[in-house]
């Protein structure tokens, strides 16, 4: 119960902070605050919020989508508009109660049918909603609701306003543009109030610094356009600058675009594309005497967003994936994540071979690797002296890869398979059958992969044959085009012998550089590469094997957290902790384990332990260390972070790295893990961890960080 | 114009015809370079008789064989069987190249220690493991394989309250076609001790049975046993799996491999009759891939081998003392190593090349060593030229064994260097001397 009411009050809570595309408690609870000033008003849309919240809750609605307030914050805005615009009477509370519900109604029917199409709704059912009840209050029927003689009203009627001080508390020593500015943003409440203005601002300047750097350079641009045109010769009236010109910047420089240079310049375009739909709707709508209300940046946002999401090839001005509500997370999420989630874009496909194999001819590679053949790789057995034969290699068998098994790359059935060709002489080859000995394996619909040159009767497949990765499907050889043993692979959309390969990486191998072993993931080996597969460690595998269901209870000195493993409908594995509610996203890909976002409590064990197991390969080859990066966000260092989010969307000053490796110990398994800042290039280490494993299974965790060593042990219950 | 090379009169029986199919020499070419380096300035460093070891050799050997079998299995791990050779020099080698350590003695663990090795890659063999020795494995988490039913019994003891149990394996011995069956290690696998024994460490609760160890033979020269063995050993794994349901991680699959070193009473040479280390890499590894076991569950493959590996890569050199014509005529050569340096003479018909020009013909002779022992034989029967006192020899494939076995008798065991991959000699182990063999000597007061 104490759950479902916090629920319900951070639902609350959201839908006022979602007037600002934010989700921030603290942006939202100023504005809970700020809409007292008017107190009808305020009252008002706190009961519509309550009251859309309820009912949606009651009829069944999706929980997420009510909880963030997406369902409720028409209504909101329903309610502040009925107690700025009207006197309280009995009629008023039939007609709010009518108007709110018919919001409600709209807003779900559009959020579904919008939402289809991956479009937002913004404010289009208020404004929708509102002005049914302005066009049913002003009919020659009486409705019974009184107009307040709002300056408001009759500037939002005509477009323009005189600024000025109407409110004498208003007036403050400020200077005008301050002024404007602040009273900008009251006016998404419907009100003209400096303080308003001022408490929305630094709510703002908490939620994000992106958003507010935007809604600057919305307010600017909107301005100097109207001093060089002249559009509004008494200037821009102060509630279109702000619900129109201010929000439309931040919605497309911030939240439906990751920040960019590109979005920050769609941005200021947009805002000047408001100016037309502004003079436009209203003289449009003045024939029915309604208000356009933030009409231009429903339709500016909603018809950009549209035209982004059609593009078939978005490159650049990347649209916002999973949506945090926070500029700086959806950006340093997304720059996080782009080279992270391989596993998400791939098959994984493994080395076809055992043992360590270099490519000698590798994608375009000036023998026979050409145009639309060209992204292939062969590969061949080398000693130390970069021979790949013994003397005399005369004969095939004299090559290091001949006769060696060939694997099936992944999982997959066999398509086809020719397996009578003779191998050739060394220094022969055969044109006529260019691929020679050749099994072909279908992997998904249009993924299937290749190995040619194989030797003659040693195939062990047949066509239909279901195969798992690493099973034996025959013997590298030398029939085909081959002068002398090696092995062929590609990747090809279509079953047929001699199709077109298919640029595609391998999953996971191990390479070595300067004699020292290296792991690459989704990755594509280029000439000369010796290659290895990975070499499993099964015990650190099963330690990191987190099937749903499974549970563990994390103990520390302080805390003592239960999480367990869940699928989610997007088959996506996450931890959720009981005691914190945190909750840590992971993929278990057989090879690494990692994990790619976390929510929630940042002093829980489970967000500690999301930090030092961040990454973690399989394998007890100490040479192997993992790299990776965390997303910027997790800066602990607030001003540093503050700086950072400002540039962020042009330059990126603050990196957080992560690495870790197995640590040979007298008995047992250890993983240690570090983490590093690195400002302006220069590094420095900001935790160590070290995460034991015993008889299969996690057994305690350590982990230093901000001067705190936390020390956690790890029961595991069940799976 | 240059001064021809003494030669010293001899006598021999005219062999009037035609030539025979092998032509008229066969004797091959002096063999007066070890990797580049000089055999006779080897000799004027270090003195004479001289063990060489060459690094490169080494690693060749050991890279190749671990090709051999890492591209035809996907889980390979070889362990140096230290008693073929424990200069900790070697070992280091072995170490660097990723092998384990293979040990059979208290002696040879901490020897194994000594060299970094970490505990957990220390497999702990043979018969002869004393308790203080089995408590220092286990401490070390080592692999530690039993022997004999005193042993598991002692183990349990040990292993008593450990918070991590011991990691232990079963050696099993068996028939794999080849004589003699070596049933004088471990459990026998036929008599179902092999089974009886690892259902008594999976029930004591206090073993943690890791793998199962084997080692059929020493120089087996067929590769079908190996396929026996693996097929054996493949059966008690998957038994173990099945029945048990405990995996086994690992199946050591020993040693045994021969060099190619021809060995006594042998009709053809070793370099002709011997399999590669890839055949039995194909036999050992295709017998275990096929012996059903799933892809991710195969077990991980252990090897133990010594000799091969580096057998090749040991030269003894030396020098003639003297020439002699036995009572019936035969020629005899003295050199200045005996059986007790060279151990393997006992086994093997040892080549063994001139390092200096020689003239073309060669003569039957007698290789004896300096002991003052009727037994101090080299070789009894071998071709070579005529060799004058002063003359130095080299003696192939001796890396295998004698730097182990060699023993202290009468004389003093020599020197070895190693040359290294730049070709660089490093002195790995001193001459012993005098003081050395008596440091520990104790004459009593009333004798001095």
């Amino acid at each position: 119960m104490k759950n479902k009411i916090q629920l319900f009050i951070k639902a609350v809570v959201n839908s006022y902070a979602i007037l600002f595309f934010s989700q921030n408690k603290v942006l939202g609870a100023i504005l809970l605050l700020v809409s007292f000033f008017n107190p009808v008003a305020g009252l008002c849309g706190l009961c519509c919020a309550i009251f859309s919240l309820a009912i949606t809750n009651l009829l069944g609605y999706r929980t997420e989508t009510i909880n963030a307030g997406i369902y409720s914050f028409n209504s909101l805005l329903l309610g502040i508009a009925f107690g700025s615009f009207y006197n309280v009477n009995t009629v008023f509370f039939i007609w709010l109660t009518l108007a709110c519900l018919f919001t409600v109604i709209v807003t779900v029917v559009l959020v579904e049918r919008l939402g289809r199409s991956g479009l937002p709704v913004l404010s289009l059912p208020f404004i929708f909603c509102f002005w049914i009840v302005l066009l049913a209050a002003n009919s020659v029927f009486h409705a019974g609701l009184e107009p307040k003689s709002s300056y408001i009203l009759s500037e939002l009627y005509n477009g323009t306003g005189n600024l000025g001080s109407f409110h004498e508390y208003l007036y403050l020593n400020l200077p005008f543009y301050l002024n404007l500015f602040f009273r900008s943003l009251s006016a998404i409440l419907f009100q003209n109030n400096v303080i308003t203005g001022i408490l929305i601002s630094l709510g703002l300047l908490i939620h994000s610094r992106i958003a507010f750097s935007l809604l600057i350079i919305g307010f600017i641009t909107a301005l100097c356009f109207n001093n060089i045109t002249n559009v509004y010769p008494d200037g821009i009236s102060y509630y279109h600058l702000g619900a129109n010109f201010m929000l439309t910047s931040v919605a497309i420089g911030s939240f439906f675009t990751i920040p960019s240079l590109r979005s920050y310049l769609w941005a200021i375009v947009c805002v000047l594309m408001v100016f037309v739909l502004i003079n436009a709707f209203t003289s449009l709508l003045s024939i029915y005497n309604l208000p356009i209300f933030s009409l231009p940046f429903c339709i500016i946002n909603i018809g950009l967003l549209y035209f982004l999401l059609l593009r078939r090839y978005p490159e650049k001005l990347q649209l916002v994936p999973i949506q945090h509500y926070s500029p700086e997370r959806n950006l340093y999420q997304f720059i996080n994540q782009k080279s992270r989630l391989n596993d998400l874009k791939y098959f994984r496909f493994y080395l076809p071979f055992m043992g360590s194999w270099t490519v000698s001819q590798g994608y375009d590679g000036d023998i026979t690797h050409k145009g639309d053949w060209g992204k292939a790789l062969d590969f061949v057995i080398e000693d130390e002296e970069k021979h790949t034969y013994k003397l005399p290699g005369t004969l095939p068998e004299h090559f290091y890869c001949f006769n060696k098994p060939v694997l099936a790359c992944a999982d997959g059935v066999v398509t086809t398979v020719t397996d009578h060709i003779e191998d050739n002489i060394i220094g022969e080859v055969n044109t006529k059958d260019n691929w020679g000995n050749t099994v072909v394996i279908k992997h998904l619909d249009g993924l299937y992969s290749k190995v040619s040159h194989l030797k003659k009767k040693s195939i062990t497949v047949k066509p239909g044959d279901v195969v798992k990765q690493g099973d034996q499907i025959g013997l590298c050889g030398n029939s085909g085009r081959s002068p002398e043993p090696h092995l062929h692979f590609q990747v090809q959309t279509t079953s047929y012998i001699d199709a077109k390969t298919l640029t595609y990486p391998f999953a996971g191998y191990i390479s070595r550089e300067a004699n020292k072993n290296k792991f690459n993931s989704f990755e594509v080996p280029a000439k000369e590469d010796e290659l290895n597969p990975v070499d499993i460690n099964v015990s650190i595998k099963r330690a990191f094997d987190f099937p749903p269901g499974y549970t563990a209870i994390i103990t520390s000195a302080t805390a003592k957290e239960s999480i367990e493993a869940f699928t989610d409908e997007f088959n996506q594995t996450y931890f959720y902790c009981k005691e914190t509610g945190a909750t840590a996203y992971f993929i278990n890909n057989g090879t690494l384990f990692y994990f790619t976002s976390f929510y929630g409590d940042k002093n829980s064990l489970l967000y500690y332990f999301y930090l030092s197991a961040y990454k973690i390969l399989f394998s007890s080859d100490e040479d192997l260390i993992v790299h990776d990066t965390l997303p910027v966000q997790l800066s602990t260092n607030k001003l540093q972070l503050w700086l950072q989010d400002l540039m962020a969307p042009f330059y990126r000053f603050i990196s957080i790295n992560y690495s870790s490796c197995y640590l040979p110990q007298k008995t047992g398994l250890t993983i240690k893990a570090a983490q590093f800042k690195q400002i302006f290039g220069r590094q420095k280490q900001t935790m160590s961890a070290t995460i034991n494993i015993a008889d299969n299974s996690i057994h305690d965790f350590d982990i230093q960080i901000n001067g705190r060593d936390t020390k956690a042990e790890w029961i595991k219950e069940s799976t | 114009m240059q001064k021809l090379v003494y030669e010293r009169p001899y006598i021999k029986k005219l062999t009037a015809g035609v030539m025979n199919k092998f032509g008229s020499r066969s004797g091959g070419k002096p063999f007066e370079y070890i990797d580049n380096v000089p055999v006779k300035s080897l000799i004027a460093s270090y003195g004479s008789p001289l063990f060489v070891l060459s690094e490169k050799q080494i690693r060749r050997n050991y890279r190749a064989a671990y090709r051999a079998f890492s591209t035809r299995y996907p889980k390979v791990q070889f362990a140096w069987s230290y008693k073929t050779n424990y200069l900790n020099a070697v070992c280091s080698i072995f170490h660097q190249e990723a092998s384990w350590a293979e040990v059979v003695s208290g002696f040879e663990y901490r020897k194994a220690l000594g060299n970094g090795v970490p505990g957990n890659k220390i497999i702990f063999n043979g018969p002869g493991k004393t308790a203080d020795e089995l408590l220092l494995a286990i401490e070390n988490d080592s692999l530690i394989h039993i022997d004999h039913l005193e042993e598991l019994n002692q183990l349990i003891i040990l292993a008593e309250g450990k918070a991590n149990k011991p990691r232990v394996g079963i050696r099993v011995n068996m028939d794999t076609g080849i004589y003699p069956i070596w049933d004088r290690f471990g459990f026998n696998y036929e008599s179902g001790d092999a089974w009886a024994a690892i259902l008594k460490v999976i029930n004591s609760g206090r073993l943690q049975l890791a793998g199962l160890h084997c080692h059929i033979g020493t120089y087996v020269q067929v590769t079908g046993a190996y396929g026996i063995a693996a097929a054996k050993m493949a059966s008690l794994a998957l038994r173990c799996k099945a029945e048990l349901q405990h995996s086994i991680a690992y199946l050591d699959m020993g040693g045994g491999f021969p060099s190619t070193n021809t060995l006594k009473g042998s009709y053809l040479p070793g370099t002709d009759t011997i399999p590669t280390i890839d055949d039995f890499a194909e036999e050992i590894t295709g017998t275990l891939t096929k012996a059903g076991f799933a892809n991710d569950e195969l077990p991980l493959l252990i090897l133990e081998s010594g000799r091969i590996l580096i057998d090749d890569a040991g030269y003894l050199l030396g020098t003639v003392i003297a020439n002699k014509r036995l009572s019936e005529g035969k020629r005899a050569t003295i050199v200045d190593f005996g059986v007790n340096v060279l151990f393997t003479s006992f086994w093997y018909e040892h080549q063994i090349s001139p390092a200096q020009e020689f003239a073309p013909n060669m003569e039957n002779m007698v290789v004896y060593g300096p002991l003052c022992m009727n037994i101090d034989v080299i070789r009894e029967s071998i071709n070579l030229p005529l060799l004058n006192p002063g003359d130095n020899v080299v003696v192939h494939k001796v890396g295998a064994y004698n730097m182990t076995q060699w023993m202290q008798f009468i004389t003093l065991r020599p020197a070895v260097v190693l040359i290294d991959e730049q070709q660089q000699v490093h002195l790995i182990k001193a001459k012993e001397t005098l003081d050395y063999i008596e440091r520990d000597e104790h004459v009593p007061g009333h004798l001095k």
